[in-house]
């Protein structure tokens, strides 16, 4: 019986499961054999078998097709291994026992070389666009840099347009966005910790911080959250965004995502964090409040005066696009002793013949301003916007034509339309989209009471939010008079001694005022 | 976490002011006339007094309330008591609630019935209970900066739009004891700040709590000075004395530009915010008090069941609004009297004698997780 089963076993083919976590064979054929049950059905795989040196060795070469720079591997791998070894003066013989370290250290004009131990890091690193070179006789294979794909180049971020500062956005390399980084912020004390995430897209994930003033409980913090992801698969940081959050189940998003390397330096040096992802522009900053998104990063690049009025155009803006078609449904529906007598007679004048409530109709136009909003992003470029526009214009004035909805309340939606594009972070205006409509049936059913009611409601739930730890709508409530400075208005930047405060900080000084100065000389 | 002073401050704010801005001045109409904000000035004194009083039972106990009522009154009546203002801040919270909705029933949507108004407003401080006290906290400091400034400056607007000030003649023409009565009335509302004897124990030093209850006295009697001075002013005693609530009617007279008009139902919208505290904060001492006198784990668990109190309460508790106008002369500022102020003083006399608790700066806790040191 014992021999029946073990002779059943040792017919039965390995998964790839099982091979992938064995150590890698000295023997080259078994090795090839392992490789060639895990990378089948890969048809972009390239296997180069090869012999090389005197006494003749064995070797395979492998990598993904398209990852690599194949000149980078001619030049830098086949024509050392293959050519330039058999003219050197010794006439190909290599030293044994050690013509791995050989190859590696007098062979192989390449930067980044190193030893693999295993199938597993030889397929992830394969899988990253890197070559690896096995040899008959070595239970270690040698992984060569040669990465390069065809990718995005640095371009200005369509999301995150500013008219002064830096024009830089992030692409989907992440060593280049890495690079964007540390240009700007040439210090040591910048630190980039990696690793990989995703059972299948083994995806690179970088958490940035400046070392010298991130809380260290912050750090720890992030580093716990992502390690205990465990997901097949990363495709952008918005699924990190989603596990990381500290309240899961609300519409208010506690990660600021931007493609901006500025805006990301901005965030490091206020002791905030950075996470991105390989494979896409989006860089998550962690923490973050809700007052924060109405700060745009051009703000620190113009004068504080204007600056400063900007900013408070944009609270006014965030307030009217979350409230205004509910406030013109409360008063049309509720409260019209509060409009002046002609203003009313007009407005009773465009609203005769309407068929629906005023409610209904802001709800109707409200889903069609949306669904054209949808329609724009979806559409080729060249036809998006002329078709939003036309729709909106065509749309709009058909259906006041015909009497479906009213002239106000065309403008109404138009101009909360306008003020909810003022606003400088997608998540936010996404934030006031959803919320517009459920302030919309309040106002529709009690009026400036349902209004009030909900947003003691919103703020109930906002207040009860954080980020990391960080109350959601700091500095508001909890009020912080000093950090308010920097909220409403700009801070100028001559009376910007200290970072926004964060427990645990290590550095809150920004700027070093003159008694400072001196007494460092 | 705890509460901050500012935070601190809110919440008493919130929980004098609001149902103070309604009614005071109508009452007071009723006492002095032409002079009645006079009857508030002279509740300065008083007033200072009384949050005296709170500060050194503060001070005093080591303790929060209601458990400092067994430091100083013994186990068993400190419990007896302590029992006996559940159902005080359940009917304090009851007749605020209902308060409010025969204003909104009046002024606002007279079509609505009054079970959604209690309805939607239990469903907001009902949020507000189980989501922590430091949340309601929160979000009544956004709303007290706006309300109280809002609520000024409409004041200034009605008051300017419709200036007569010689209708608060004649000036110092005053019953002693109807001046006597008015000082009274006003204390009454201020004895609202009794729950600091609670909330202090949330800060991080309760011996701040004194300072706190006199900025509330000092932002509370100008207020309140104003809008009994603007009614005065703009539309005389006889229709003051008429009108259910004046104050209201008051800012109606407001008009910015020729255009702007109405405003009342604006100030009401911040005014609701205003109601919401009132009514959440003596709901979260009824829940507070439960749990405490009870040993409970949490008082969270407790607002769904005392919500179908409060609600059934608000209801039977007057039949129209001429009822609640007779309570709020009558009942109600007894019902202040005694529990937030005859009980306090005879607790305030007992500390008299006892010395000050050990290491009593450090004695406080958070409101959220964790009961006061007990």
């Amino acid at each position: 019986m014992r021999y029946i089963s073990s002779k059943k076993n040792s017919t039965e083919a390995e998964t790839p499961a099982q091979v992938v976590a064995e150590q890698l064979s000295p023997h080259l054929q078994e090795n090839i054999d392992s490789l060639k049950i895990l990378l089948q059905g890969c048809s972009d795989v390239v296997l180069k078998e090869f012999t090389f040196g005197q006494p003749a060795t064995r070797g395979l070469m492998l990598f993904f097709d398209g990852l690599i720079d194949k000149n980078s591997i001619e030049s830098n791998l086949l024509k050392p291994l293959l050519l330039e070894l058999n003219m050197r003066p010794e006439g190909g013989n290599m030293p044994d026992p050690d013509i791995l370290g050989f190859i590696q250290e007098k062979v192989l004009p390449l930067a980044e070389l190193k030893t693999l131990e295993t199938l597993q890091e030889v397929c992830h690193h394969i899988s990253s666009g890197d070559t690896v070179v096995l040899i008959d006789g070595y239970s270690s294979g040698l992984l060569a840099g040669t990465r390069s794909w065809q990718g995005r180049t640095v371009q200005s971020p369509e999301n995150e347009l500013v008219v002064f500062g830096p024009k830089e956005g992030f692409t989907e390399t992440l060593r280049f966005n890495t690079a964007l980084l540390r240009r700007r912020l040439k210090s040591t004390s910048l630190k980039i910790e990696s690793m990989v995430l995703g059972r299948i897209s083994k995806t690179d994930v970088v958490i940035c911080y400046i070392d010298t003033i991130a809380p260290p409980a912050l750090v720890a913090e992030v580093k716990k959250r992502l390690e205990g992801i465990d997901i097949d698969a990363i495709l952008d940081t918005g699924y990190l965004a989603e596990i990381i959050a500290d309240n899961k189940w609300t519409i208010f998003t506690q990660t600021e995502h931007t493609e901006k390397p500025d805006r990301v330096c901005g965030a490091l040096l206020e002791g905030r964090i950075c996470i991105m992802a390989d494979g896409t522009p989006m860089a998550l900053v962690v923490p973050v409040t809700f007052p924060e998104y109405m700060i745009s990063p051009e703000d620190y690049y113009i004068h504080f005066i204007p600056a400063s009025l900007f900013r408070m155009l944009r609270f006014a803006a965030f307030l009217l696009a979350l409230l205004l078609p509910s406030l013109y449904v409360a008063v049309i529906t509720y409260h019209h002793e509060m409009i002046p007598t002609p203003l009313l007679l007009t407005i009773a004048a465009t609203r005769q013949g309407v068929p629906f409530p005023a409610f209904v109709e802001a709800l109707l136009l409200d889903a069609t301003f949306e669904l054209l909003r949808e329609a724009g992003l979806r559409l080729p470029r060249a036809v998006g916007p002329a078709v939003s526009i036309v729709g909106a214009l065509i749309i709009g004035d058909a259906a006041v034509r015909a009497g479906l909805v009213s002239t106000p309340m065309v403008v109404i939606i138009a101009f909360c339309g306008i003020a909810s594009f003022v606003n400088p972070s997608y998540n936010a205006s996404i934030i006031i989209r959803i919320a517009r409509f459920g302030f919309l049936f309040a106002a529709g059913i009690l009026g400036f009471l349902g209004i009030i009611i909900s947003l003691i409601l919103m703020a109930l739930r906002m207040a009860g939010l954080s980020s990391f730890g960080m109350p959601y709508l700091a500095p508001i409530a909890p009020f912080n008079l000093h950090h308010m400075g920097d909220i409403i208005i700009r801070r100028p930047w001559f009376n910007n001694k200290n970072r926004p405060y964060m427990d645990d900080m290590k550095n809150i000084i920004r700027q070093k005022t003159e008694t400072e100065k001196e007494g460092k000389q | 976490m705890k509460l901050t002073h500012y935070q601190l401050f809110c919440l008493l704010m919130i929980l004098v002011a609001p149902v103070a801005f309604l009614e005071t001045p109508h009452t007071l109409v009723h006492v002095l006339y032409a002079n009645s904000w006079l009857g508030i000035l002279t509740a300065i004194i008083p007033g200072l007094l009384l949050i005296g009083m709170y500060q050194y039972i503060i001070t005093k106990s080591s303790r929060p309330f209601p458990l400092m009522l067994d430091e100083h009154l013994g186990k068993a009546m400190g419990r007896i008591i302590g029992m006996i203002y559940i159902p005080v801040f359940i009917i304090v919270c009851s007749y605020t609630l209902r308060l409010f909705i025969e204003f909104m029933k009046m002024i606002v949507l007279p079509a609505t019935p009054i079970s959604i108004f209690i309805g939607v407003l239990l469903l907001v401080s009902f949020a507000a209970i189980k989501t922590g006290l430091v949340n309601l906290a929160r979000v009544v400091e956004i709303g007290v900066p706006i309300g109280y400034m809002f609520s000024v400056a409409i004041l200034l607007v009605a008051l300017f739009c419709n200036y007569h000030p010689e209708r608060l003649l004649p000036l110092g023409y005053i019953n002693y004891w109807s001046l006597g009565l008015a000082t009274a009335i006003n204390i009454s509302f201020l004895s609202k700040l009794m729950p600091v004897l609670t909330l202090a124990y949330f800060l991080d030093k309760k011996q701040q709590a004194g300072s706190i209850q006199r900025w509330v006295l000092a932002l509370f009697i100008p207020l309140i000075t104003l809008a009994s001075i603007t009614i005065i002013i703009t539309r005389g005693i006889i229709p003051a004395l008429t009108m259910t609530f004046p104050t209201f009617a008051t800012i109606r007279l407001a008009r910015i530009g020729a255009f702007i008009q109405n405003m009342d139902i604006v100030l009401v919208a911040i005014w609701i915010l205003g109601i919401f505290g009132a009514v959440t904060i003596p709901w979260f001492m009824a829940c507070y008090v439960t749990q405490q006198i009870f040993a409970l784990k949490d008082y969270r668990f407790i607002a769904a069941p005392s919500a179908l109190i409060i609600g059934y309460l608000s209801i039977i508790i007057c039949r129209n609004n001429l009822e609640v106008v007779i309570w709020s002369r009558t009942l109600i500022p007894w019902v202040y009297g005694l529990f937030f102020i005859a009980i306090p003083f005879i607790i305030f006399v007992i500390t008299l004698f006892k010395p000050y608790p050990l290491d009593a700066g450090s004695d406080t806790a958070n409101p959220d997780t964790e009961a006061p040191p007990v």
